[in-house]
């Protein structure tokens, strides 16, 4: 029986694959930051579809005809959905999901596991509404270049959303250089 | 001492300069909006400041900071990209002027530049006392 000494349950299916980055010293501070600004652009880059329909002009070169079409409350919901699970996941206790042992009762892990299935689904699904919204309202209806804008600003939105998730994710999993040099 | 004294010159004048410009993309166009902008970039250290004495005290030196101190820096980061973003938006959709945008960014980051530089130096002065 020469199996190697596995550092996991070998009864559990589903692993969480923590990566266990071993970056600089500042690493996680740069990461956080990123975070950050990634989720101000994605607000600010929606929030400029919604100012700009607020002032639309009417189409170029057809001074007379009013704008097509406006950022309504069904472009919001994508966004709004994003934004919910990114709360949701960054809420949960990142230790709970790895299920250590002697870290509360296993139905705390199970339920912290379920939250962050939630969060997860609910970016997922705000990126998939927001390219149903770009494809059912905007590129389906062959408004020009000027409008359909607003749709690409709704999926920008979502996926830096994301980007932002996953960066802030990474930089709080990262171990420090002091844990490294301990290891050495 | 005279060469932090003339640091704290210095960066006044770079001050004003950035005051300057935000109020001056303001009055050319009498569109009063872009201040805005220099109220975010005076509020972008806030958090940060707040936060920093949250994470750990002065015996556990433990550089790498917990949540608060995380909460602040990403406020920070958002508030001070919302500081940049703002003008844009604000032009692109024609409420100001690009050139209003262009000097109110300017301004904006005058001003947050003094503040960074401002607490860099501090902060430098004051660990050579230690």
């Amino acid at each position: 029986m020469s199996l190697p000494r596995s550092n996991y349950d070998p009864r559990r299916v589903c692993l969480n694959p923590f990566p266990e980055f071993t970056l600089g010293k500042h690493r996680r501070t740069i990461g956080v930051y990123l975070a950050g600004a990634l989720f101000a652009l994605a607000n600010w880059t929606f929030l400029d579809a919604a100012i700009l329909s607020a002032h639309a002009h009417s189409p170029w070169g057809q001074p007379d005809t009013p704008p097509p079409v406006h950022v309504t409350f069904v472009d919001w919901i994508p966004g709004i959905c994003s934004l919910l699970g990114y709360l949701v996941i960054n809420m949960i206790d990142k230790d709970r999901i790895r299920g250590e042992e002697g870290f509360g009762d296993s139905r705390a892990v199970w339920r912290a596991r379920l939250f962050l299935f939630i969060g997860f689904a609910l970016m997922a699904g705000g990126l998939a509404g927001s390219v149903t919204v770009l494809v059912l309202k905007y590129v389906l209806n062959e408004y020009p270049e000027q409008f359909t804008y607003y749709g690409y600003a709704n999926v920008s939105q979502s996926v830096a959303l994301m980007l932002s998730a996953i960066v802030l994710w990474i930089a709080q999993n990262t171990s420090n250089e002091y844990e490294y040099n301990l290891t050495l | 001492m005279a060469a932090g004294l003339r640091t704290v010159i210095l960066l006044s004048f770079v001050l004003a300069l950035g005051f300057l410009l935000i109020i001056l993309s303001c009055a050319l166009w009498s569109n009063w909006l872009p201040l805005i902008v220099a109220l975010t970039f005076v509020l972008a250290p806030l958090p940060n400041a707040l936060f920093a004495h949250c994470g750990s005290d002065e015996f556990s030196s433990n550089y790498e900071g917990s949540g608060p101190v995380d909460l602040g820096r990403f406020i920070t980061s958002m508030i001070v990209v919302t500081g940049f973003a703002l003008p844009i938006v604000l032009a692109h959709s024609d409420v100001i002027d690009p050139k209003a945008c262009a000097m109110s960014i300017a301004g904006g980051g005058l001003v947050y530049g003094t503040i960074l530089a401002y607490s860099a130096a501090f902060k430098q002065e004051d660990s050579d006392y230690d």
